[in-house]
């Protein structure tokens, strides 16, 4: 346990300069754009350029860039995130009025996709080539290549045409009025639509890898010698097949944390989900910019924290990887290949 | 029809195609689908919203999706009635005012009070005045509306239902100004003298803290998703036949950024109104009879949509061009608005010739000169001027020999300008003119004309103003939106000084049709002199559901201002 507890602070304290650096760059990216949130105001008549430089000073935007970073890092310091220009509210409310709402839908889509793409990609795998197999293919490619907007309004007009599901939106008109049964329903008629949009793309090449990863194990020798000892298929592929080809998708499992957070901005706009992605449009395009570096600070949160949570799942699925030589996974793949090639054993 | 495929190109974008794929996508819809579902509450208004509000603070806000919202739940004094463009009272009965207009005496509506109960006083209003607006640490647009030559106006409480200002000059709008929201003392006066009202009444505070006296309190906001408001039950306004108003029991109005998403919410009843855009209707008109909705038209859009050429461009050749009126006319000329009309609008719009859109009562002068267009008339005139086409590629050049050659530029964000950009240069290049499109974010748009001034010629509109005053920043020469001519640089010609005068005189004049023939010879100079050539007005159409009574569009006040009058047949 000790052990454990001494490992995530090497590894915290390794990440640390990403939550500096990280918001540097967006900052001074956020400056080599032209102007300032305050400019929607100048060509406002009845507004005075006196008024415009008394908010710009107001929020430190008439010093220089550097003051202003530090400034922003000083407070980030006492867990201060600044000040969202556009809602005049501290940026952490801003981001937790909406941060539930974006958690699940994007969580809901994304254990949906994983879900499926083990147990389809396990089925697929092992029956390479069969018309199911190609079935699937095809449809992973379609999840892959289809824009998700496009898909968006697609069922939402499909909805349209044959009712059944409601056309945008998190909770019906009516539902302040709803008992807890009937709550949870209307919010998972409203999720339908923009989950299984996400789900489908995600899906698309979650499934590509299991199904990868499946053949590549099945062609293994033990696999063969398994057989050879007359062991049931269904025991081959449940224990032995994908248990190994299990590594690279739960150490996807932690990396896409962060993206759930940054891939569904989209998919929330077209079906009016009440998510972080639109506000962080809008603050990215109305250069509110503490409202976005808050947003970065939290996907590096979320990237670290996403990284260590695939290193333990890792070592708790997999009893042949120990914490020492857990590395954060990016390359899922070739992580697997090097320790599944020399301590593969029968077990 | 070359034409209109040239401009789809230019005007592409993100909003574009899916605004085309929703208009495809939506002939799949039969209509009517099965009316209302069955969750539409009783006697319960259902809007949608494109942004959601902010803020309650009205006086630190700065965007419409919080006023659209504020202003259902604060009063001011007057109110402007966008129909007959007269000022009428409101949270004042009556008033009176001193023959030079310096001093006005406002007398309170008796009996109004507060959402907690408690009376409307003189104390409020001057709070409002001296500890709100004008307070040094509370930054906010109001303080610019009442600072006339400088200097404050000063509010003082004669008793507990009579208020006086004193004008430090006279200022004509001033009544209008005046429907300027009124704040509860008893509520606020803590958050202003702890420092903190810049941020009070964010969108997260409980709702029935939110204390103002209008026809509806706040009643549940879900940020990003859904607002709702309750008929306030001691508004004080009560219909001919005794009843209180509002009749309306609820409002609700969803926050849904797609436009695509509003029109199919709108489409399956779950929603009462619906702005049209100019693609929208060859859909919504031939269902209105099936629909169970009614299209109301109130006329073309309040704003101003315009190509300005920079008469102090930092090209002294381009400078020259633009400051020459002819030039500007033979421009005017060029311009084919019909086909802007049809192609962008779907035919929902007109032409533009004052300053002033039709949209504004009383003061929109309708006889001011009008440019058809006449690209022949453009080359004659610019021949006048010793424009030709000296080396025979086409395009003109002048007397010198340079090439007329200059950059358009507008801002990214907006489709409709886009492809209006895309025909400004067509039709211009039409007369000999090599005009090359730049489409620009907006900041960095702003940042040149109000900053470094380095432009040649803009795309650009401005939203409508109820008082022609509160355009003088754009129209007086020390204007900070005086785009053509900004800083004056240029020797103010004989015109322009007119226009000083005429913006100077106004504001002091009481006499409403003194101001009304001033203001009509205002318009009358701009439309000869084209410091800004206008475009186009889109129409503003609203869809509303059939059930909806006694609903008055203005292009200026919207669906809603009489919002207490509305009323809902079950």
């Amino acid at each position: 346990m000790s052990k454990l507890i001494s490992y995530l602070a090497r590894r915290l304290a390794a990440a640390l300069p990403l939550f500096f650096v990280l918001p540097f760059i967006t900052f001074c990216l956020m400056h080599l754009m032209p102007g300032n949130y305050f400019d929607t105001l100048r060509l406002n008549p009845q507004i005075s350029p006196d008024t415009i430089k008394k908010y710009e000073a107001l929020y430190h935007l008439d010093r220089p860039i550097m003051a202003q970073y530090f400034y922003w890092l000083k407070n980030l310091l006492r867990l201060d995130f600044g000040y969202s220009f556009a809602f005049k509210q501290p940026v952490l409310k801003v981001l937790g009025s909406r941060l539930g709402n974006t958690f699940l839908l994007s969580g809901v889509s994304f254990l949906m996709a994983w879900l499926l793409a083990v147990f389809l990609g396990l089925w697929a795998g092992m029956r390479r080539n069969s018309w199911l197999d190609r079935t699937l293919n095809f449809a992973a490619y379609a999840g892959l290549s289809i824009p998700s907007f496009l898909l968006s309004i697609f069922l939402l007009a499909v909805a349209a045409h044959w009712g059944g599901l409601p056309l945008g939106g998190m909770r019906s008109v009516g539902y302040e009025d709803m008992s807890a049964v009937e709550k949870c329903w209307d919010v998972a008629r409203h999720l339908a639509i923009p989950a299984v949009v996400l789900g489908f793309n995600s899906w698309g090449y979650l499934f590509r890898i299991m199904r990868a990863q499946v053949a590549e194990v099945a062609e293994r020798d033990f696999i063969l010698l398994l057989r050879a000892h007359q062991v049931s298929e269904m025991k081959i592929a449940v224990k032995h097949i994908a248990r190994n080809a299990l590594n690279p998708m739960i150490s996807i499992f932690g990396l896409e944390l962060p993206s759930l957070f940054s891939g569904v901005a989209l998919v929330e706009i077209v079906t009016g989900w009440p998510g972080l992605g639109q506000i962080m449009l809008q603050a990215v395009r109305t250069q509110d910019i503490f409202l976005v570096l808050g947003n970065m600070v939290m996907i590096a949160f979320l990237l670290v924290a996403g990284n260590l949570l695939a290193d333990v799942l890792l070592v708790a699925a997999d009893p042949r990887i120990r914490l020492e030589n857990a590395q954060a996974p990016y390359a899922p793949v070739l992580l697997r290949r090097d320790r599944g090639k020399s301590r593969t054993e029968i077990a | 029809m070359l034409r209109s495929a040239q401009h789809d190109v230019e005007g592409l974008s993100m909003t574009r195609v899916l605004g085309s794929l929703s208009f495809f996508l939506s002939f799949l819809l039969i209509f009517p689908h099965s009316g209302f579902s069955e969750s539409h509450p009783q006697n319960t208004l259902v809007v949608s919203f494109g942004s959601e509000p902010k803020s309650f603070n009205e006086i630190v806000a700065q965007e419409t999706s919080t006023t659209d919202i504020t202003g259902l739940m604060f009063e001011g004094l007057t109110r402007f009635n966008p129909e007959t463009g007269s000022v009428e009272p409101r949270l004042a009965e009556s008033w009176e005012t001193s023959p030079d207009g310096l001093e006005w005496i406002f007398h309170l509506r008796r009996g109004v009070e507060w959402f907690d109960g408690r009376p409307v006083t003189s104390g409020d209003v001057v709070f409002t005045f001296k500890k709100l607006i004008y307070n040094p640490s509370i930054i906010s647009a109001a303080r610019d509306v009442f600072t006339l030559d400088g200097k404050p106006i000063a509010v003082e409480a004669l008793d507990s239902s009579t208020v006086l200002f004193r004008l430090p000059v006279p200022f004509a709008p001033f009544l209008l100004a005046l429907n300027q929201s009124i704040f509860p003392e008893h509520v606020l006066q803590d958050a202003v003298s702890g420092g903190n009202f810049q941020s009070v009444w964010g969108v997260d505070t409980p709702p029935e803290k939110i204390i103002g006296t209008g026809p509806f309190k706040l009643k549940r906001y879900v940020p990003g998703e859904r607002i709702e408001l309750v008929r306030n039950a001691n508004y004080w306004k009560r219909d001919p036949a005794g009843t209180r108003l509002p009749y309306i029991e609820r409002i609700i109005g969803l926050i849904i950024p797609s436009a695509d998403g509003r029109l199919l919410k709108f489409l399956e009843g779950e929603t009462d109104f619906y702005v049209l855009a100019g693609t929208d209707y060859p859909l919504l008109k031939p269902r209105e009879a099936s629909g169970g909705f009614s299209l109301k038209d109130p006329g073309p859009a309040a704003g101003s949509y315009f190509l300005v050429l920079n008469q102090n461009a930092p090209d002294p050749t381009r400078r020259s061009w633009f400051q020459n009126r002819v030039f500007r006319q033979a421009a005017a000329h060029a311009l084919d608005r019909q086909s802007m009309i049809d192609i962008i609008f779907n035919r929902q719009g007109t032409p533009q010739c004052s300053p002033l859109s039709p949209a504004i009562p009383f003061f929109y002068n309708s006889k001011v000169p009008c440019y058809e267009h006449d690209p022949a008339k453009s080359r004659d005139l610019l021949a006048t001027q010793g424009f030709k086409d000296r080396d025979g590629d086409g395009f003109l050049e002048d007397k010198e020999g340079h090439a007329v050659e200059f950059v358009l530029l507008t801002n990214a964000e907006n489709p409709e300008r886009l492809q209006m950009a895309g025909m400004v240069r067509e039709d211009l290049a039409r007369i000999g003119f090599k005009v090359h499109f730049l489409a620009v974010e907006f900041n960095m748009l702003v940042t040149k004309l109000v900053a470094t001034h380095d432009w040649d010629a803009v795309l650009l509109g401005l939203t409508g103003e109820t008082d022609p005053h509160f355009g003088s920043n754009v129209w007086r020469s020390d204007g900070t939106l005086h785009f053509w001519n900004a800083g004056a640089k240029v020797e103010k010609r004989e015109w322009e000084m007119r226009v000083d005068k005429i913006f100077r005189q106004a504001v002091s004049v009481m006499d409403r049709s003194a101001r009304k023939t001033l203001y009509d010879e205002w318009q009358d100079i701009a439309a000869r002199e084209l410091p800004m050539i206008y475009t186009v007005l889109p129409r503003v159409v609203y869809a509303v559901r059939s059930r909806i009574e006694n609903v008055r569009p203005t292009a200026l006040g919207g669906a809603l201002y009489n919002i207490e009058e509305i009323r809902i047949k079950e």
